[in-house]
């Protein structure tokens, strides 16, 4: 009877503390997803973490974000639409956040039209530095001044209008990219 | 915050109430154009809660540890005399209570206790360069946006700590306007549901308070 209490008090104990640990490292948790799309509103790219603690689960370029990034890409482009409607004439207003119950979405589009986007939670307000350090540090490094990746990922005509499946699969630009974003995923 | 807009959208998507504070932002854009501003608005909400993480899908922890509870901010929409009326001006006090009373709401604020925020899959805030976009979604799907002045460029110098501080202060001054609908415009035996808001009672209040938080 007495061993049954005491292992009833240890198994207590085990789940508070499993519990305060889970939430320690959720609390923990930064950024969910990392998206780029190009000017012909193809996702080119798409890396989720899904594990909390590891930052090398989940999936990169996967199938079943195809829905999800069309999702994404089509609200991004009518909240767009909606700001660009609301801003004063002759400026360019650009979206940078929207907060959305549990996470905030930040963007980051450059003039060429590439967008690159990353869900993250409320922590942080902005991401603009981080995004504009991708684009300017990374996706120019290894992907626009690489010779072996196709300049356009849209080949023909039948690929634009966000037909396209053609992803980013650059070796050094995805392992620069994970080692760039792996401590934001456990800040 | 300065508030330059303000839209009420029906739990269809339609806009039923538009007030600009200043004919400048009202520049360009006629009344089919915030029709169409506005259903956009609910599309992009029913989308936004179809992208939620993987990572907050799985784990059920991380899901409940977000507060949706809206702390109390103090007199905010409210007149500026009533704010001093508590300690200095003891004199006005009676006057201001007189000239502003808040409808079938007792005291001098609508409400005084932190509230729950409904809007727990949708767009709350959006931010861009040049403004800020809130949105307050009511329990019946009833949607109050307003549009702040502020962008992007001048939050960011606030930093981390309040940048839930402006979500909180949007969402009780338009659940504040909330109470005005509910006062003005359902106990209104003229207006037909999910119609435009055609209240002058309503317009008057609502304008008024906007002008007092800009």
């Amino acid at each position: 009877m007495f061993l049954l209490v005491n292992f009833a008090s240890l198994e207590n104990t085990k789940c508070t503390f499993d519990e305060i640990s889970r939430t320690k490292i959720s609390l923990l948790m930064a950024i969910y997803s990392f998206w780029i799309f190009d000017k012909h509103c193809n996702c080119i790219f798409d890396r989720e973490w899904t594990l909390l603690s590891n930052s090398s689960s989940g999936t990169i370029n996967s199938k079943q974000n195809e829905e999800t990034a069309k999702l994404l890409y089509g609200m991004i482009y009518s909240l767009r639409s909606v700001t660009q409607k609301l801003s004063k004439e002759g400026t360019n207003n650009e979206v940078r956040s929207i907060s959305i119950g549990k996470f905030r979405i930040h963007t980051y589009c450059t003039a060429s039209g590439l967008w690159f986007v990353l869900l993250s939670d409320y922590k942080q307000a902005s991401y603009s530095h981080v995004l504009q350090y991708i684009h300017s540090h990374i996706y120019v490094k290894y992907v626009t001044r690489n010779l072996l990746s196709p300049y356009d990922f849209a080949e023909n005509k039948n690929e634009t209008r966000g037909q396209g499946f053609r992803k980013i699969n650059n070796r050094n630009f995805i392992s620069t990219l994970e080692s760039f974003l792996a401590p934001m995923i456990l800040q | 915050m300065a508030v330059q807009m303000l839209l009420v959208i029906n739990k269809s998507g339609g806009l039923i109430y538009h007030r600009s504070l200043d004919a400048e932002s009202d520049k360009g854009l006629n009344s089919n154009d915030y029709l169409i501003l506005a259903s956009i608005l609910h599309g992009s909400f029913a989308i936004a809660s179809q992208l939620t993480p993987k990572a907050l899908q799985l784990s059920q922890s991380a899901a409940q540890n977000i507060d949706f509870t809206v702390p109390y901010i103090p007199y905010v929409g409210m007149p500026r005399g009533r704010r001093g009326g508590q300690d200095k001006n003891r004199s006005n006090s009676s006057l201001n209570s007189s000239q502003g009373k808040l409808g079938s709401f007792k005291g001098d604020d609508f409400f005084k206790d932190a509230f729950q925020s409904w809007n727990r899959s949708g767009v709350r805030q959006l931010c861009t360069d040049q403004f800020t976009m809130y949105i307050y979604q009511t329990m019946t799907g009833l949607k109050f946006v307003t549009v702040s002045s502020q962008g992007a460029l001048s939050a960011s110098h606030t930093g981390g700590s309040s940048n839930m501080h402006s979500v909180h202060v949007a969402d009780n001054f338009l659940r504040k306007i909330y109470c005005l609908y509910s006062d003005y415009v359902m106990k209104d035996p003229f207006y037909s549901l999910e119609m435009p808001i055609k209240s002058t009672l309503f317009d008057q209040k609502v304008k008024q308070m906007m002008e007092n938080l800009a």
